[in-house]
């Protein structure tokens, strides 16, 4: 009988533990895959804010809602680079015009910026109008590229000395998301191969 | 016992199984969704732009379409176009596309404004054959050719350029390729018009001056010397001087002389626009004998309003004297329906300094104002060129100057 016992005990301990090994591991996998599933919709939720934004922005510029205040529109955008851009437009904070003529600046901040979060690459991708900014929201930016066409389509090499000859421009964004399940990090990419700001080719 | 734990077991594990996954499913489509609805934004503001491009084109094509599109099924959602009159005077209109796709819309509004001549800073209809924009030359605002665009090392165009014909390069296209700094864009047919001049004449007899041909029967030349705010003219070089206060002479600012030459030089004060007709020979010309210039200038006051518009319909000439030996300024617009702005003299008289142009120029030929060393590159005889463009030109024209007959889109919203 002791021994029939032991090997009972034993082989419920064996099996037990198998169990739980099995239950652990199904409670992490549930919990990677529950991180993983939502920092991607996140993430895939923050790009679709961050483009659209931009693409709101990007689409007006040149344009006034009093058009006489910018009489040459290829001359608005006022500095472009890898990572920033600035140019004229009429916006307001909200979004709306208002006939005035605002300075809209978009550019990436350093990573140092956000050391405090988890994702080691995210960035704030900055909307500065009038010198006022709207402030940091960490979208888990990690990359806000641009890339510039002259009249003929062909690419810009940098440094750009005179931003008017940009006509077109691609842009590419990266998201993921800022904190990832074991140092992964869900990651989407979203790219305008050819953004023409109409305004740019008017007059 | 053992089966019970099991069942237990397996209906513990299915139950947690179904949470988690109805839970990712929740989540996977979530992200579908968040990834239509981009989608159905972008559908949106596509068809709104399509309903404004089309719209524009049926204005383009007739200038008293109004109409606008009722709702219009297109790519599976819907657009409609209304068309409104912002300034009638000006004749401004706007076009407003609105598109829906799936419930969602978007707005395109686009504002549309005649458009005139006087808007670049230059336009020809030939480039006289085979000449060559090159690396020293630089264009500041709007530029149009009818002809190809022949460049050569890189000539740079501060305003946006555009062409009829395609761009010919010297040697090819690295060592010759354009810097357009304003934009390009080909195949665009804009002619000159061949009634811009007779228009003009029309506009003068209606609210301006125009001179009487029993006045010049014998020179048939007209003098006019503006000098602020009063006007005189004369119809000899010799002969008695009339003085006027410009703003009774001609209270449109459109001044005529038909069938013939007009010779000026001054100081504008205020807004004028002066031409010339004629197809005999010396008529339809106008020769300046020396500079015109505005009283107040623009290049120091962005505020003037003085502002001249120079309209041959044959050429426009730098009378070859002694005043204009030694630079000339030109503060116009100009226009030469049938010919072109050139020098008198141009390949014969002195080296006589600089063309000191701020305005345009619009013409049937490019004309020649000189001739220079094609190894050193001085100027052998006649002037060197000093073009700026006078950016007033953008929004405003002198009175009745010559348009395209067309409009142009000024300001596009979406």
């Amino acid at each position: 009988m002791g021994f029939n016992v032991l090997l009972d005990i034993i082989g419920s301990v064996i099996i037990g533990g198998m169990l739980l090994l099995i239950l652990f591991r199904l409670s992490d996998s549930a919990t990677e895959n529950a991180f993983n599933y939502t920092g991607e919709l996140t993430s895939q939720q923050n790009l679709s804010t961050v483009v659209q934004i931009l693409e709101h922005d990007f689409r007006k510029i040149g344009y006034c809602a009093d058009w006489q205040k910018i009489p040459d529109p290829t001359k608005s955008i006022l500095e472009a680079d890898s990572n920033k851009i600035k140019f004229i437009s009429d916006l307001l904070p909200d979004g709306h015009p208002d006939g005035n003529i605002d300075t809209v600046t978009y550019y990436l901040g350093p990573a140092s910026e956000l050391a405090s979060t988890p994702n080691p690459n995210d960035r704030l991708l900055y909307r500065v109008i009038n010198g006022i900014s709207d402030g940091g929201v960490n979208l888990g930016v990690t990359e806000f590229k641009l890339i510039y066409f002259d009249a003929l389509g062909d690419t810009i090499p940098f440094p750009i000395a005179v931003p008017g000859a940009i006509t077109s421009m691609e842009i590419n964004i990266a998201v993921e998301n800022t904190s990832g399940y074991d140092n992964k990090y869900s990651s989407v990419f979203w790219r305008q191969i050819r953004l023409a700001a109409r305004n740019l080719k008017n007059r | 016992m053992t089966g019970k734990a099991s069942l237990l077991l397996i209906l513990g594990f299915s139950v947690i199984f179904l949470v988690f996954g109805r839970n990712f499913a929740s989540l996977s489509t979530r992200g579908v969704d968040n990834m239509i609805n981009y989608y159905d934004e972008t559908v949106a503001h596509d068809i709104a732009v399509s309903g404004a491009n089309m719209a524009a084109n049926e204005f383009f094509l007739n200038n008293n379409w109004n109409a606008g599109f009722p709702t219009t099924s297109y790519n599976g959602g819907t657009f409609k176009v209304t068309f409104s009159v912002i300034d009638a005077f000006n004749d401004v209109y706007k076009i407003k596309s609105e598109g829906n796709y799936n419930n969602i819309t978007s707005d395109v509004e686009i504002t549309l404004k005649p458009s005139s001549f006087s808007k670049f800073a230059y336009f020809s209809m030939s480039e006289g054959g085979n000449i060559y924009w090159t690396g020293n030359d630089t264009v500041w605002g709007p530029f149009h050719t009818q002809d190809h665009l022949r460049a050569s090392y890189h000539p740079t165009f501060m305003g946006k350029a555009s062409s009829f014909k395609s761009i010919l390069y010297l040697h090819n296209e690295a060592a010759d390729k354009p810097n357009f700094n304003g934009g390009y864009a080909s195949g665009v047919d804009l002619p000159l018009p061949t009634d811009g001049v007779s228009k003009l004449e029309a506009s003068a007899a209606a609210g301006g001056f125009v001179f009487s041909k029993t006045d010049y029967t014998k020179d048939k030349t007209v003098y006019l010397t503006f000098a602020g705010d009063s006007i005189k003219y004369k119809f000899s070089a010799s002969g008695p001087e009339t003085t006027v206060l410009g703003s009774t002479m001609a209270p449109n600012g459109v001044i005529f002389a038909p069938d013939a030459t007009l010779r000026i030089k001054g100081t504008v004060k205020g807004k004028y626009s002066i031409g010339a007709s004629g197809n005999m020979a010396n008529q339809g010309s106008i020769i300046l004998d020396g500079d015109i210039v505005y009283n107040s200038n623009p290049m120091t006051n962005p505020n003037s309003t003085d502002m001249l518009g120079i309209v041959a319909e044959n050429d426009v000439v730098i009378a070859n004297n002694s005043e204009n030996n030694k630079s000339i300024n030109i503060f116009a617009s100009i226009y030469c329906e049938n010919g072109g702005f050139n020098a008198e003299d141009y390949d014969s008289r002195p080296v006589s300094g600089n063309i000191n142009l701020y305005g345009g120029i619009i013409h049937k030929t490019r004309g020649a104002v000189g001739t220079f060393d094609t190894k050193s590159g001085n100027i052998l005889h006649g002037f060197a060129k000093k073009y700026k463009y006078d950016d007033r030109f953008l929004l405003a024209s002198p009175p009745s100057f010559p348009g395209t007959g067309m409009f142009e889109i000024v300001s596009w919203y979406e």
